[in-house]
C-alpha cells in the first residue's frame, strides 16, 4: 500500500509545489510552495472547467442509471436469447475510448457526418446543425458518446442485482394485491439499491476513461466550451509539459473524486441499513 | 541432395544480394545489432517502413519499432521518456514545431552525417532543422499548404457574370485572401456547399492564424520576445475568420475541424476553396476516393494584405538521441530513410521531397506518366516551398503559446468575445509563459 499508492500521492504532491517541467527533469528541485495553487485560484477557466466537470460527471452518471437500470430490468424478462442479448449488450464496453471518439466525432461532423446528412434528408431539418460546436449540443454530443459506451456497465451490474434477488417478497406482494410499479418501487428497487450505489461508486472513479471521447470529438473546445478537468490537466501536463502544475489541477480535482465517493459510499451504507444489510 | 541444398542456398541468398545491389550506397555493416526507434504512424507514413527490411538486409542490422504513433502521442512519450530518464532508444521522429522543447537530448547531425550527404537537402529546411546552431533533425518531407479549388466553378459563364455583378471584378482563381473571402461568401450555399474551409483547433489554427498574421506584416513576437499578435494585422487576420464563419460560408463545425476533416470536405465535393497541404493531392485526385477528381485546380498560397503570401511551414524528420549507443548505425538508418529511393516513394504520393533532386525526378516521373494534375501540384509546391515558406518561431514555448492562442481564436470565431479582446486575452497569457521562460 506504502508503495502503491501512498508514495506516488506524496511525490505527486510534492512536485505539485515545483515548476516541475517534464522536458527539464532538474525542474523539480525548483519549490515554489503554493505558487502553482494560487496562479489556479485566480484562472477562471479552470474553475468553469471543475463546474462543467461536476456537470459532466452528475448527468453522464444519471443517464447512464436509468438507461442501464432499464435495459437490465427488459433483460431480466425475457426468457429467451438472454444470453445473447447480455453479449450483444457487452460490445459498446469494448471499443476503446479513441475509437469511439473518433466513430461519434464523424457522426456528429456538421458536413459530411451522417447525422445531420440523415435529418436533411429526411426533410427534419434545413441547416447543418453544429453538433460540436454549439456549447449545449457539443456536452450533449460527448455526453451521449460516454453514454453509448459505458451504459452497458450499469446494466450488468444491476442484471448482477436482479439475479441474485430473491423470489419470495415479488410472490408474497402480487399475493397482496400489489401492481407491477408497486412492486418494483417497493421491494425490487430498493434491494437494487445497494448495487446501484455500488455501479455508481466505480463509474465516479471510472468515468475519467472519457478523456480519451472528449479529447478526439472536441479537444474541450471550441473555445473551452467542452474543456473537462481531464483535457485540461493533460494539455497542461504533457502538451505544454508543465506537470507541477497539472499535479496541481490533478490535486483539486481529486477533491470531486473523494467527494463524489463518500457521497455514494453513505448511500451505500443507508441502503444496506434499509434492507437489513451488515454495515 | 548436396546439389538441391546448393540451389536452396543460392535461391534464399538471391533476394539478398538484390537487395544490397538495389541501394544506391554502403550503408555500412551492423551485423547483430538491434537498432530500437520510436516513429510516427499513420497510414501516410506507412509505405516509407515497409522498406526498413531493406536497411536491415544491407546491413546485418535489425530495427526494434518500440513506438508508431501519431506525433502528439508520440510527443508526450518522449516527454515521458525525458522525465524517466528513459531514453535508451536511438532514433525518434521528430518535427521542426516540437524539436525546440527537447533540450539537449538529440545529437547534432553535422557530426554523424557526412557533408556530401546533408548537401543533396534543400538548404531553407536544413536551417529549419538547426535548433541554437545545432542540426537536431534530419528532415523527412515537408509541410507548406496551397490553394486547392474546384476548377468547373471558376469556368462557369453564369457564375463569371453574376460574381462580376455583385462583387465589380472578373472571377478567376483568387490571388489575394481578400478575394478568397469574396469567393467564399459568393460561392457559399450552406448547408449544401460551402466557400472554403479550415482547421479550427490545436495548433492547426494556431499555425493558419500565424501565416495569415505574417502575410498581413504583423509578427508572433517583436525582436524582445514581447507579444505582439495583437496587433491591427493580427485583428485583421482573425477577422477574416470570423467574417467567413458568420457568414455561413465554412461549415458550422469548422472550430472542431483537423487535417482529416478540411481533406475529406474537400473531396466530398462540398468546398470550392481549400488550403491543405500537398499530401492530399493525389488523393483529390483519386475518382475512387473524390468526387472532385478531376475538376481540381492548384494555386499558390494568396497574398495578405502586406502583399506576402502565406506559408506555414515545417519538416516531420528524424533525430537520433544523444544516448544512442550506436549512433553510427543510427546515422545509417536516417540517411537509408531519407534517401532519393525512399523520398520517390512518398513523392508519388504527393508528399514534399526534401532532397533537392527529388523534386526533379518526381517532376519528371509524373511528366512522363502524362500525369498533368501532379506535374501542376508539385510545380506549386516546389515554387511555395521555395518562396514562401517560413516557420513559427522555433522556441520551446511554442506549443505552450499555440494552447493559450487557439481557444482565444475560437473564442472570437464562435461569437463569446471580438477579435481584439481574444488576442489580448491570448497575448496576456502569452507574456506570462514567456516570462516564466525567463524571456522577458
Amino acid at each position: 500500500m506504502l508503495f502503491v499508492v501512498a508514495v506516488p500521492l506524496i511525490f505527486s504532491f510534492y512536485t505539485s509545489m515545483t515548476s516541475y517541467r517534464l522536458t527539464r527533469p532538474e525542474t523539480i528541485q525548483d519549490f515554489i510552495w503554493f505558487r502553482n495553487y494560487i496562479r489556479l485560484f485566480e484562472n477562471p477557466d479552470f474553475w468553469r472547467a471543475f463546474l462543467r466537470t461536476i456537470v459532466f460527471l452528475a448527468i453522464a452518471l444519471n443517464v447512464e442509471l436509468l438507461l442501464g437500470l432499464g435495459i437490465a430490468l427488459l433483460i431480466n424478462k425475457i426468457t429467451w436469447g438472454q444470453r445473447t442479448l447480455r453479449t450483444i449488450m457487452m460490445f459498446p464496453m469494448m471499443f476503446s475510448p479513441i475509437l469511439v471518439g473518433f466513430q461519434f466525432k464523424f457522426i456528429f461532423n456538421d458536413n459530411i457526418g451522417i447525422l445531420n446528412n440523415a435529418l436533411q434528408s429526411l426533410g427534419l431539418t434545413t441547416q447543418a446543425i453544429p453538433w460540436l460546436v454549439d456549447a449545449k449540443l457539443a456536452m450533449f454530443s460527448i455526453i451521449f458518446a460516454e453514454v453509448w459506451m459505458s451504459t452497458s456497465v450499469f446494466a450488468i451490474l444491476l442484471l448482477a442485482g436482479l439475479f441474485a434477488m430473491p423470489r419470495d417478497p415479488i410472490e408474497a406482494a402480487r399475493v397482496d394485491g400489489c401492481n407491477s410499479w408497486q412492486v418494483f418501487r417497493h421491494i425490487t428497487l430498493p434491494f437494487l439499491m445497494p448495487f446501484v450505489f455500488i455501479a455508481m461508486t466505480i463509474r465516479s472513479l471510472d468515468v475519467a476513461r472519457a478523456y480519451d471521447i472528449v479529447a478526439i470529438m472536441t479537444g474541450g473546445g471550441p473555445a473551452g466550451r467542452t474543456e473537462l478537468l481531464w483535457t485540461m490537466i493533460a494539455r497542461v501536463g504533457y502538451d505544454n509539459a508543465r506537470m507541477g502544475q497539472a499535479n496541481a489541477m490533478a490535486y483539486l480535482s481529486t477533491i470531486l473524486s473523494i467527494a463524489f465517493t463518500y457521497y455514494f459510499y453513505t448511500k451505500l451504507v443507508a441502503a444496506r441499513r434499509y434492507m437489513g444489510g451488515a454495515e | 541432395m548436396k546439389s538441391v541444398l546448393r540451389g536452396l542456398l543460392a535461391g534464399a541468398a538471391l533476394p539478398a544480394l538484390m537487395v544490397g545491389s538495389a541501394l544506391a550506397q554502403d550503408y555500412g555493416n551492423f551485423e547483430g545489432y538491434t537498432l530500437r526507434v520510436k516513429l510516427i504512424g499513420g497510414a501516410q507514413y506507412e509505405p516509407l517502413y515497409a522498406t526498413i527490411s531493406e536497411w536491415e538486409g544491407a546491413t546485418g542490422a535489425t530495427v526494434q519499432i518500440l513506438s508508431r504513433k501519431n506525433h502528439f502521442e508520440l510527443d508526450r512519450e518522449i516527454k515521458q521518456d525525458i522525465a524517466a530518464g528513459t531514453l535508451n532508444w536511438c532514433v525518434g521522429s521528430n518535427h521542426t514545431s516540437f524539436a525546440p522543447q527537447y533540450g539537449n537530448i538529440y545529437a547534432d547531425l553535422n557530426d554523424l552525417i557526412a557533408p556530401e550527404t546533408l548537401a543533396g537537402f534543400t538548404p531553407l529546411l536544413l536551417d529549419h532543422s538547426t535548433v541554437d546552431g545545432r542540426l537536431v533533425q534530419l528532415p523527412r518531407h515537408s509541410d507548406v499548404s496551397n490553394l486547392f479549388y474546384i476548377k468547373s466553378l471558376y469556368e462557369d459563364s453564369e457564375n463569371k457574370t453574376a460574381f462580376a455583378a455583385e462583387y465589380g471584378y472578373d472571377l478567376a482563381p483568387p490571388e489575394t485572401w481578400d478575394q478568397v473571402r469574396d469567393h467564399a461568401m459568393f460561392f457559399a450555399n450552406p448547408p449544401d456547399f460551402f466557400g472554403t474551409q479550415f482547421v479550427g483547433k490545436d495548433e492547426a489554427i494556431t499555425g493558419r492564424f500565424f501565416e495569415r498574421l505574417v502575410s498581413n506584416g504583423g509578427a508572433m513576437f517583436d525582436d524582445d520576445w514581447n507579444p505582439t499578435f495583437n496587433s491591427a494585422e493580427g485583428v485583421a487576420a482573425l477577422q477574416w475568420f470570423v467574417d467567413l464563419y458568420n457568414a455561413g460560408a465554412v461549415p458550422v463545425g469548422v472550430p472542431n475541424y483537423l487535417w482529416d476533416d478540411t481533406g475529406l470536405g474537400f473531396a466530398s465535393g462540398t468546398v470550392a476553396l481549400n488550403l491543405d497541404w500537398g499530401g492530399w493531392s493525389a488523393f483529390f485526385n483519386d475518382a475512387e476516393n473524390s468526387s472532385v477528381a478531376g475538376n481540381v485546380g492548384v494555386l499558390r498560397a494568396p497574398k495578405g494584405d502586406a502583399g506576402v503570401r502565406t506559408g506555414w511551414s515545417g519538416s516531420h524528420s528524424f533525430s537520433i538521441t544523444t544516448t544512442c549507443d550506436n549512433p553510427e548505425a543510427a546515422a545509417s538508418f536516417v540517411t537509408f530513410l531519407t534517401d532519393h529511393d525512399r523520398q520517390m516513394i512518398e513523392a508519388r504520393m504527393g508528399i514534399l521531397p526534401t532532397r533537392t533532386a527529388v523534386w526533379d525526378d518526381a517532376l519528371a516521373e509524373f511528366a512522363a506518366a502524362g500525369d498533368d494534375f501532379m506535374v501542376e501540384v508539385f510545380s506549386t509546391f516546389r515554387t511555395s516551398m521555395a518562396e514562401d515558406a517560413f516557420t513559427p518561431p522555433l522556441i520551446a514555448e511554442w506549443i505552450e503559446v499555440s494552447n493559450a492562442l487557439w481557444p482565444r481564436l475560437q473564442a472570437a470565431m464562435v461569437g463569446d468575445m471580438t477579435a481584439q479582446e481574444a488576442l489580448d486575452a491570448a497575448a496576456r497569457e502569452a507574456r506570462e509563459i514567456m516570462e516564466d521562460a525567463g524571456y522577458l
